[in-house]
């Protein structure tokens, strides 16, 4: 498959600091492992239906829908995409567990705040129980989980864990179990962490991954970083001296405007530098960057572009 | 036009930040409590989760689980000074039981309950709740001029403007009044919602947590008259008006439309949009005459640069133009992003200077 560190494995949860661009890379990755024909079911945990339309398709519900088809035949690949709202899982999980249909109806829905006030973490859990039965089914070849912003992300992550602290036994330390088991799995699942090349998203991403990676045995996905600037070195000179170079004469309010242009864009890119330094030093993990858009909406089109970057094999840590 | 907003901010009592994640909402309160505190007041910045650094920047402890706030050293001027204090939901929680359960023994039979523990931290709004709560009291202390509280990011949502009325709603569900009857056994509880909700828990995660629920929401009750008074208080507080909430968001098409959803929210529910502070906006820069094919080499590296940063400058102006227009009488503030992470004082100054300039 395309983005060859995806393996084999089942599950890939895309998770980052609030801003940074998870979302996209998790859209992005859909649609890689698409193009080389895999079918893949797209999970947005906190039900942002902004993902439908990006691939193409309606937005985001709870209904389980194709969002784009690509290529034709044995070799087609399929992107559907759903939400999974909490209420619906517990109703899912209570007929799994086979209870019967009127204490179902006394018990779902309108009691779910309070049984879930007594069971704390509940809700996540049981979105990732939903999430690990669509595994097991093999619902997809891929399925990949757009997880809550990064508080949240290990939050809801750690849920299981948290829950067998509490619960001692039961089907719902049956469930808890079998999560952590899948998540600890990294045959079946990953976690493909997202940034930006700046100092708090770098900070939060690393606490992230020592705690996703060191707390639930959670494989690290290379390190994806977003909103990258093409490190041009012909910012370093100003633009009377690049001008010189290549002997071409500067107005006044050209060479005016590249000054502050430019003046800019070596500040960030010096940030941007400093940041990959830092994250490289934390964590020597594979990584791959996307590159920074010039508009501030993404629609479908920018997608494929940030597709592309995300199909490149990712580099070494130690090539860097 | 942001006189505005400093106008708000040497008049209002309470100002409330909110708006989507990551788009530097933390740093905004800070900043706009070092331009209230530089005019003299006596200011208190409440925030959720900062990053560290900006918690490094304020004196905070994250790891402290404080309930009072602390002085920023060297942030105020003319008189003023600026406190801060990160919020910690089970601090609160755990002093809100302390004070109402009327008396210790009592209180600390709910504080050792697990069922208490697991959800002091993660009960479902209790978060958004105890920011509430906790500026009421720092509001009616008196200890303060001004009180600017920094909501937990949300997507769409108004969790914090719904905590009280979310509250109010819990304790009144019929599963919780059931509970929290006084009989002897959950055998007795009659009501069949009840006996299912209970039946299912006990299925579910064991007879141990069925005992602590029970226990748990029987321990609370009498203090539930208490909490919806407060929650009544609070919802009338961030209606008052010298309460402003300020909507900080970023150029982003998601984040713009995320913030418009927010300020649609604030405004239907009847509370003061007063401000919107855009953040993390790229200059726009003057433009080029020419300059159409350079050949490659530093100077079209330049070029280069020059268009796609102009590209995005002209696609973030596009999107902000419906949060800047909001509604009349709202201040606005464009704010450049900035070459570093706010990490001191200092650079909260600068900030504030550019809000309120």
């Amino acid at each position: 498959m395309t983005g060859s560190w995806v393996g084999d494995a089942h599950v890939v949860v895309a998770a980052g600091k609030g801003g940074v661009g998870s979302s996209t890379a998790a859209a992005a990755l859909a649609l890689i492992a698409a193009r080389d024909g895999a079918s893949v079911l797209i999970v947005s945990v906190d039900g942002r239906p902004g993902l439908g339309p990006l691939l193409g398709g309606q937005p985001l519900d709870s209904v389980d829908r194709v969002l784009r088809t690509i290529g034709k035949g044995a070799s087609q690949g399929v992107i559907r995409g759903r939400t999974i709202p909490p209420q619906m899982a517990f109703a899912d999980y209570l007929q799994l567990k086979g209870i019967n249909s009127v204490l179902r109806k006394a018990a779902s829905a309108a009691s779910l705040d309070a049984i879930a006030a007594a069971t704390p973490g509940l809700e996540h859990l049981l979105v990732l129980g939903k999430i690990k039965e669509l595994e097991r089914e093999r619902s997809a070849d891929l399925i990949i989980v757009d997880a809550p912003p990064a508080g949240h992300a290990a939050a809801f992550l750690r849920s299981a864990a948290a829950l067998r602290e509490v619960v001692s036994n039961g089907p719902v330390r049956t469930q808890a179990d079998e999560i952590a088991e899948m998540l600890a799995d990294r045959t079946r699942c990953q976690a493909m962490l997202v940034t930006v090349a700046e100092e708090t998203p770098v900070n939060e991403l690393v606490e992230l991954a020592y705690d996703i990676e060191e707390e639930l045995g959670l494989a690290l996905a290379p390190i994806v970083i977003n909103g990258c600037w093409p490190d041009r070195g012909g910012l370093a000179l100003t633009p009377t001296a690049a001008a010189k170079q290549q002997s071409v004469k500067l107005s006044a309010a050209n060479r005016a405007a590249l000054q502050a242009s430019a003046e800019f864009g070596r500040v960030r890119l010096d940030i941007q530098r400093h940041q990959l330094a830092r994250l490289d030093e934390k964590l020597a993990l594979p990584r791959i960057t996307l590159p920074r858009l010039t508009t501030a909406r993404l629609g479908p089109a920018e997608l494929e572009i940030i597709a592309d970057a995300l199909a490149v094999e990712p580099t070494p840590a130690a090539q860097r | 036009m942001s006189a505005e907003l400093a106008t708000m901010i040497a008049s209002a009592d309470l100002l409330v930040t909110c708006g989507p994640g990551g788009v530097g909402k933390t740093t905004t309160a800070a900043a706009l409590g070092i331009a209230a505190a530089q005019a003299g007041r006596k200011v208190v910045v409440v925030t959720v989760d900062p990053a560290r650094r900006l918690a490094d920047a304020l004196g905070i402890d994250v790891d402290a689980h404080m309930f009072d706030p602390h002085e920023v050293e060297g942030a105020g001027a003319n008189g003023g000074s600026l406190w801060a204090l990160m919020l910690d939901a089970e601090t609160v929680f755990d002093r809100m039981i302390t004070d109402r359960a009327g008396d210790a023994a009592k209180a600390q039979k709910i504080l050792d309950n697990p069922v208490y523990r697991s959800i002091a931290g993660s009960l479902a709004g209790a978060q958004d709740y105890m920011a509430v709560e906790r500026l009421h009291q720092l509001h009616t202390s008196g200890d303060y001029d001004l009180v600017i509280i920094d909501t937990p990011p949300s997507r769409d949502a108004i969790d914090l403007l719904e905590a009280p009325d979310r509250l109010v709603r819990f304790l009144g569900h019929p599963i919780y009044r059931a509970l929290t009857l006084p009989s002897r056994s959950f055998a007795k509880v009659t009501n069949a919602g009840t006996s299912a909700f209970l039946w299912i828990v006990r299925k579910l995660a064991g007879p141990k947590l069925v005992e602590d629920t029970i226990e748990f929401f029987r321990s609370l009750s009498g203090m539930e008259q208490g909490l919806r008074q407060r929650a009544g208080e609070a919802a009338v507080l961030l209606r008052a008006r010298t309460t402003s909430f300020i909507l900080v968001s970023s150029p982003r098409a998601e984040a713009v439309s995320e913030s418009l959803h927010l300020a649609n929210a604030i405004l239907d529910g009847g509370f003061r949009l007063d401000g919107v502070v855009v953040n993390l906006v790229h200059p726009m820069p003057a433009p080029l005459v020419g300059l159409d094919d350079v050949a490659p080499g530093p100077l079209a590296d330049q070029v280069a640069y020059h268009r796609e940063l102009t590209a995005l400058a002209e696609s973030e102006r596009a999107e902000m133009t419906e949060l800047l227009h909001l509604a009349d009488g709202v201040a606005v503030a464009e704010v450049p992003l900035l070459e570093v992470d706010i990490h001191d004082v200092a650079g909260l100054t600068r900030l504030a200077a550019i809000i309120v300039s």
